[in-house]
């Protein structure tokens, strides 16, 4: 039967099942691909951060290479809040992308008015449908994702990856 | 000091809105046909510039540099400009702002803005999948935000518990654009009609949204003519429609950067309108017709509230009254808008800028009587970015 399917579906021949980094729905992690790898190793830390401003002390989110602010090169990393409220929420479940599965929840949270980061999109992960509700606390918390192979010279290496997403407070 | 040149819009066409068996380059071609049809007296040779507005061509049609394949397809020689631009679902109205200024300026003289996109794929589940990568890829769209449904609901929610804007009063946007745009005969969803029953009862979408307050996906393609005064009289007789004002305001692409108080308040949008009607010298009371962003029926409610043309938090009341009707005080999206025509991303700006300058030349299929000013807008992204074109019968003087 497999080997059927393979013959009546020729797909992309010249590809031959390769890793296509262009279709992938995460980040590149690796330092071979961004300045900005340390958030992606504070996170393997369980760590949630970002960049702050040693010239005016902004802090911004995504982490940056230099600040929006004032464009000055020297930021630090600093840690963010990692308890979040749920404002208003939404669970798809059909058409939720490929890679993503149904129902899947995202919700718009705010961090309170005085930290860094006031508001966020966030996917809640470990909360079945109709379970979260406004005002509920969700805290900070990271997974794996698969991970991807890139070239050095003449070998393959292997990036492994992961995010984060925000969990109900039990 | 020599006389500014003006800019205005001659005509223009659409394809076929939908879900098409067709591939990008043959429904500009037919966008094309459309407005040459529009336009009997433009010939090819008479298009010194091009500017082709697409955000999924490099992706679905393998077409990274499009314009060049424009070229080909459509006979043109440009000698002034030639170039594809990408806004998303502002791409075509983007488009139009460059045209503008590049006729103003001397640099061309008739520019030929199309817009276009082949949505739909081989197999349906890439269309979802390459929206992903229209968002802050690394971002938000990690965190599943890809389709704008969810999005949106999120907005409705915050609206409808800040304002007490209720699902019956969204379902009034959609009844009206359903109204106007049944007769629009390229439209997805042309020849189809919508009652309030229908319209309350259809399939959740995305809580609270039901069907028919979500715009569709289409493939299809648009194409208007923008010239210089002098070039529009030689080559038409209709009224000149002036471009005379425009804005456009960006302040964040992903999430933590959303510069309302809540996500039912889009200060971007405020801005984007306030600097469009400045350089216009005009207000919003002036506005006969307008064309706004109703990719979700609570996207035209907002816009009405953030463009001036209702107090903030009223615009769920105001779409109720009839105001947006064509008897209305501001009859709007008079072709049916993106929910009803259709939206292809980079060919929804051109679209609208079609509708505005027939209403101003007193031929549109629902004529606003008298219709001297209108505005077309895009939002594109997850409301990242507004657009918005201010035109009149006269220009600014
Ligand atoms: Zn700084």
């Amino acid at each position: 039967m497999a080997e059927l399917q393979k013959a009546e579906i020729v797909g992309t021949p010249a590809l031959d099942g390769q890793y296509i980094g262009e279709m992938d729905i995460w980040p590149f992690e690796a330092p071979e691909f961004n300045r900005i790898y340390p958030f992606y190793d504070n996170l393997r830390a369980g760590k949630f951060t970002t960049t702050k401003c040693k010239k005016c002390g902004h802090i911004t989110f995504p982490p940056q290479v230099i600040c929006p602010k004032c464009w000055a090169e020297e930021l630090e990393w600093v840690e963010l809040p990692k308890m979040a409220k749920v404002v208003t929420l939404t669970e798809t479940q059909a058409g939720a992308p490929l890679g993503f599965e149904s129902p899947l929840i995202i919700a718009w949270l705010t961090f309170g008015d005085k930290g860094p980061l006031k508001h966020l999109l966030g996917r809640i992960i470990h909360c079945k449908e109709g379970e979260l509700k406004e005002g509920d606390e969700v805290k900070f918390v990271t997974f794996s994702v698969p991970a991807h192979p890139f070239e050095v010279k003449k070998d393959t290496k292997v990036s492994d990856r992961v995010y984060y997403a925000f969990e109900p407070v039990k | 000091m020599a006389q500014k040149r003006n800019a205005v819009i001659v005509g223009g066409g659409t394809s076929k809105f939908g879900v098409r068996q067709a591939h990008l380059l043959d429904m500009i071609q037919e966008a094309m046909r459309a407005c040459a049809d529009d336009i009997p007296g433009l010939k090819p040779v008479d298009i010194d510039g091009l500017i082709v507005a697409t955000t999924m061509a490099g992706r679905h049609s393998s077409a990274l540099n499009t314009a060049p394949l424009v070229v080909q397809r459509l006979g043109l020689s440009p000698t002034s400009i030639c170039i594809r631009v990408d806004t998303l679902c502002a791409g075509s109205n983007s488009a139009i702002i460059v045209a503008k200024g590049l006729i103003e300026s001397g640099i061309a003289d008739v520019i030929l803005v199309t817009g276009g996109e082949k949505v739909y794929m081989p197999q349906r589940w890439e269309t979802n999948y390459t929206q992903l990568a229209v968002n802050d890829h690394d971002w938000d769209s990690a965190m599943g935000l890809g389709v704008p449904p969810p999005f949106f609901a999120m907005i409705a929610k915050m609206h409808m518990k800040r304002y007490g804007t209720t699902k019956e009063q969204m379902a009034h946007v959609s009844v009206t654009n359903y109204n106007y745009g049944t007769d629009s005969p390229n439209g997805h969803f042309g020849g189809r009609t919508l009652t309030m029953e229908q319209a309350l009862e259809a399939r959740i979408i995305a809580d609270p949204f039901g069907l028919y307050d979500c715009c569709p996906l289409s493939d299809g393609a648009s194409a208007v003519i923008i010239a210089s005064e002098e070039r529009a009289k030689a080559m038409s007789n209709r009224p000149l429609v002036y471009l005379r004002g425009t804005g456009q305001h960006a302040t964040h692409s992903m999430s933590a950067g959303w510069p309302g108080d809540t996500l039912a308040e889009w200060p971007h949008l405020k801005k984007a309108g306030e600097v469009a009607f400045k350089n216009a010298k005009l207000t919003p009371k002036d506005m006969d017709v307008i064309q706004t962003h109703d990719c979700f029926t609570i996207s035209e409610v907002i816009e009405l509230e953030e463009l001036g043309f209702c107090k903030k938090g009223e615009g769920g009341a105001f779409v109720a009254s009839g105001e947006i009707g064509i008897k209305g005080s501001i009859p709007t999206n008079t072709d049916g808008g993106l929910l009803v025509y259709g939206h292809p991303f980079g060919a929804s700006g051109a679209r609208q800028a079609i509708e505005i300058c027939k209403q101003l030349q007193g031929r549109a299929i629902h004529q606003v009587k008298d219709a001297a000013f209108g505005l077309t807008h895009n939002l594109s992204g997850t409301c990242a970015q507004h657009t918005v074109v201010v035109y009149g019968k006269e220009p600014v003087k």
